[in-house]
């Protein structure tokens, strides 16, 4: 059915105009019809005697209208509402019509700047803040007579290391084969085949090992640990904590971080070792290069140096995963879907800053070499 | 002859962000007393309780637990006024990851260092104040709504504290539960000659319950005193409150008259 207007009629000298609708067309069009020709500062009355019931949509969209209209200076009114009609508004109160600034406000590029900066700022004083809990209660705490709860480092370090050493161990595996595959073909042109390896060696103990570790780490409990973390500030369980005097830097954030710098390096060893035996499966199995040569090749290749760049490496990637997952999860907002929200940022943080950290180490080690 | 207050309330100002949410509350909170904190919802009752524990800080006013202001003492200090003080939050808040036994053996182990079988013993005993003895053995997703707040009393009162702290305590329990609940808590009252706040909004648990009464509006305090007369009060909010009587009509049809044109426009 063609909605049935009658055009608005020409305004009155008290600046009122009124608009006859038969039926409530969707809101482009009923704020066509109804406020085309209203000049600001005018009144408009919006005859609906013709409507005999409104369905709560229409009753919505007429409150819309009347919101639109403020916003144009153009004071909108209902009238000829029939009693059916009048049910849809009763019992309501006005704030209704003044809910409609809830949209975000829009900032400028220079507003824009700098609430991000203030973000950062907050950020980094609570990462500090997070640190400071972690010195004080794993260096001074325990002078007064505030220990260390180790029950709960070995808990998590069962999870985070002994469950995570098949998944480490496999995958660090195959790339150690991938890596002496793929050396291969370029170093068997030259005969050159049994320097796979100390490609492998020192490519699996100075990079690959800690960096998968790392990555594999970080997916798997860093997840689990923003995940458990935001959950417990979710329900409350952290505030509980802390009204029974139960520092959450004490049993939380020392125990997961504390299993985290014993858990990485150790897993980052148990992954070179798998690794090279990768590397060596390829090159004894697949190329029929001699066992003993090849692990002599490894062991010659091999200097202490790479062991210790790859612990350390190891040991800086723990600390950046405790700090990113603790941190992620402490500060979840927004129940659900902020504890969602903050693992998967927890992961991709942890990751980026582990590569970038390698990459600024690698350098670092190159030079000083 | 009246004590000195245990728990003293003087202008509290609260704050999220920009929101104002309490806004100059002013009361007190005696030993061997049931104050009991009323209003609607939204109106801050528990923004008051989570100050007084210390999880927020007031914007301005302070709190004194038994003379001392617990935003401003040493961490030591503060430490030892929390072990004073049991709360129980409005949907248990307990640790998920825990048996309803063990929840309540970690402040036990932790504070008063007990063994860890004398701390379960001592949880299960707890737990059997409220009639949950039976689930020790339980997670807490593994028991029910009213369970999870019954667990809670007993992980509140796990420290023996002098103060109790209940946020919404017997909402959403059935009847005679929540009669139960009522009842221990009276001879907690009687017994230990405890202070207990308790939010709620349950008339009857009210007039079993309350010595004194607080009512909160927008995060002002309208009515404070003995129960019965805040029950008294002229306060249209406090007698829409204790009347069960709908918010007066003219709030709540405001959209009607603003939105409708004067008899007689439509002519024009």
């Amino acid at each position: 059915m063609p909605n049935q207007v009658t055009p608005a009629a020409p305004t009155q000298p008290d600046g009122r105009s009124v608009v006859r609708l038969l039926t409530i067309p969707a809101p482009p069009e009923l704020w066509n019809i109804v406020l085309r020709h209203a000049a600001s500062g005018t009144h408009v009355i919006v005859d609906l005697s013709g409507v005999a019931t409104l369905t709560n949509l229409e009753a919505a969209m007429l409150l819309e209208l009347v919101c639109e209209g403020k916003e144009r200076d153009v004071s909108v009114r209902l009238s000829g509402l029939s009693e059916n009609a009048r049910q849809s508004f009763v019992g309501l109160g006005i704030e209704i019509l003044q809910q409609q600034d809830t949209a975000a406000p829009r900032f400028s590029a220079v507003e824009r700047v700098g609430q991000i900066t203030l973000e950062v700022i907050e950020a980094g004083r609570r990462l500090l803040a997070m640190i400071g809990e972690i010195v004080y209660w794993s260096l001074l705490a325990p002078w007064r007579g505030k220990g260390v709860k180790w029950d709960r480092i070995n808990e998590q370090i069962v999870k985070i290391g002994l469950d995570g050493v098949p998944i480490v161990v496999f995958l660090s595996f195959l790339i150690g084969a991938v890596l002496a595959l793929n050396a291969a073909s370029q170093l068997r042109q030259f005969g050159a085949s049994i320097y796979i390896a100390n490609l492998v060696g020192v490519s699996v103990t100075r990079e690959m090992g800690p960096l998968l570790t790392a990555i594999i780490v970080a997916g798997r409990s860093g997840a689990a640990i923003t995940a458990e973390l935001g959950t417990m500030v979710v329900s409350e369980e952290i505030d509980a904590l802390r009204t029974m005097a139960l520092s959450p830097g004490r049993f939380l954030l020392l125990p997961r971080i504390g299993a985290l710098l014993c858990a990485v390096p150790c897993l980052t060893v148990l992954a070179n070792l798998a690794g090279i035996m990768g590397g060596y499966w390829i090159g004894v199995v697949v190329l029929g290069l001699g066992s003993r040569n090849y692990l002599q090749q490894t062991a010659q290749a091999l200097l202490i140096n790479d062991l210790v760049t790859g612990m350390v490496k190891s040991v800086v990637f723990a600390l950046l995963i405790g700090l990113v997952s603790c941190y992620r999860g402490f500060y979840v907002r927004g129940g659900a879907e902020g504890v969602g929200v903050n693992t998967t940022a927890s992961v991709v943080t942890s990751i980026v800053l582990c590569i970038l950290a390698d990459a600024v180490f690698t350098t670092i080690f190159f030079y000083l070499d | 002859m009246k004590t000195t207050p245990y728990v003293q309330v003087e202008g509290l100002v609260s704050r999220y962000g920009e929101r104002t949410i309490l806004d100059g509350v002013t009361f007190d909170a005696h030993r061997g007393e049931i104050t009991v904190i009323l209003g609607g919802s939204g109106c801050g009752k528990t923004t008051v309780l989570r100050n007084i524990v210390g999880l927020l800080t007031p914007a301005s006013g302070r709190i004194l637990i038994d003379g001392q202001d617990i935003h401003r003492v040493s961490e030591e200090e503060q430490e030892a006024m929390l072990r004073n003080i049991g709360m129980s939050f409005q949907a248990g808040a307990l640790f998920n990851s825990m048996t309803l036994e063990d929840n309540i053996a970690l402040p036990i182990i932790e504070h008063l260092h007990a063994a860890p079988r004398t701390a379960r013993m001592l949880a299960r005993m707890k737990l059997g104040l409220v009639g949950l003895e039976r689930a020790a053995h339980l997670l807490p997703s593994e028991i029910s709504g009213g369970m999870k707040k019954r667990a809670a009393v007993a992980r509140a009162l796990a420290l023996n504290p002098t103060l109790l702290l209940f946020d919404e305590l017997s909402a959403g329990l059935d009847p005679v539960t929540a009669r139960e609940l009522d009842e221990l808590i009276l001879s907690l009252k009687h017994q230990f000659d405890m202070a207990i706040v308790i939010v709620t909004h349950e008339l009857g648990s009210i007039q079993m319950i309350a010595d004194q009464a607080i009512m909160l509006h927008q995060g002002k305090v309208i009515a404070s005193g003995p129960l019965r007369e805040v029950q008294a009060a002229e306060h249209p909010q406090v007698r829409a409150f204790f009347d069960r009587r709908p918010r007066p009509s003219e709030t709540r049809n405001g959209l009607l008259a603003a939105i409708l044109a004067e008899e007689g426009d439509a002519r024009g």
